[in-house]
């Protein structure tokens, strides 16, 4: 990553390493990290040895902000986010020569950045999704208030009906 | 603060005491010595905090090493890191309150420094439990969960972790 291109969350710059990467939400990982646990624990005599600092406090803190508890909930969320289609863009060939790739910010990885946070965080208002990840009205197709608005209201139907 | 599943790569080094014909053990071997060198590696400036490996997706050929007899493996795998950036909206919980900020911890981040002037509208009281007080919102306190904004970070190689400066100068910004 050259130094002038700053990582920006507001602006979804992100790293190269990350082009690839898959964007998971808390409560997804909690998920995986619960699975790894287990896992570990059969696995080992001393399973105390395998588990990380990072790992224990990961694990803690995805339990206590995962919106969503049951598997069902936690696809449902995810499928209600990605219809939404956030930041879907085409980038034609001719613009990634065109252009360096760092400035190239839409594609696959961002659609899920933004899901995720939003997945996260969970706001309750138009305003508040808005605020908390400026990108869904400034970046690639924008997102109607409308739309927003739906999505929200979808995303808490889940939440009630866990 | 968003935790992605990152592909990587590492050379997982084994000593002749663990090379076992049968190739399972070697496996294994592979796979613990690898979650032991992520674990103690904790975060790196690229990548963030390592959390956990998923998975262990290819082995390479085994190179010895002529001097102590140690085999190489190089590998890949896949891990899910979690790696704060600049502008990140996330929610941590007050660990420490002095008269110029609140020290913050999120997750594995255990260095969040939230200063008092990025609070214009909470005022500070001391005393046995300090808190931030303010007329709109509920008080700033040991164990309050608060949601703030990543306004610079630093990577301490000696310490391998993010420092973090959070803010709650923004909307929607503060206690839960």
């Amino acid at each position: 990553m050259s130094g002038e291109e700053e990582e920006n969350a507001a602006e979804l710059k992100i790293g190269d390493e990350f082009l690839k990467a898959k964007c998971l939400m808390n409560c997804e990982v909690a998920r995986i990290l619960d699975h790894k646990y287990d896992q570990l624990q059969q696995m080992s005599a001393d399973p105390t040895n395998q588990i990380s600092q990072v790992f224990e406090k990961s694990m803690q803190y995805v339990k206590r902000f995962s919106n969503y508890k049951n598997t069902d909930a936690v696809r449902q969320a995810r499928e209600v986010l990605s219809r939404y289609k956030l930041a879907e863009f085409e980038v034609w060939p001719f613009f990634r020569l065109k252009f360096p790739r760092h400035l190239v910010t839409f594609n696959h990885i961002n659609v899920h950045l933004q899901l995720c946070v939003l997945g996260n965080l969970c706001p309750d208002t138009v305003e508040e999704a808005i605020a908390i990840v400026p990108s869904i009205k400034s970046k690639g197709r924008k997102l109607e208030d409308d739309a927003i608005e739906k999505m929200l209201h979808d995303l808490s139907l889940i939440k009630k009906f866990e | 603060m968003v935790f992605m599943e990152v592909d990587l790569s590492w050379n997982v080094i084994i000593s002749p005491e663990q090379l076992d014909a049968k190739g399972l053990l070697l496996h294994k071997a592979i796979i613990l010595r690898l979650m032991d060198d992520i674990a103690s590696r904790k975060a790196s400036k690229e990548h963030g905090y390592y959390v956990a490996v998923t998975t262990l997706n290819s082995v390479g050929e085994g190179k010895v090493r002529e001097l102590s007899g140690d085999v190489l493996f190089p590998v890949t795998f896949t891990c899910i890191t979690l790696k704060p950036i600049k502008g990140d909206i996330l929610v941590g919980t007050v660990d420490k309150i002095l008269k110029h900020g609140i020290f913050l911890k999120a997750g594995p981040i255990g260095s969040i420094f939230l200063s008092e002037k990025t609070m214009r509208d909470y005022k500070y009281v001391g005393g046995d439990n300090p808190m931030f007080l303010n007329d709109k919102h509920a008080n700033l306190e040991k164990d309050t969960m608060i949601r703030f904004k990543v306004l610079g970070l630093k990577w301490l190689e000696s310490d391998r972790e993010f420092q973090v400066l959070a803010t709650l100068a923004a909307d929607f910004l503060g206690s839960l």
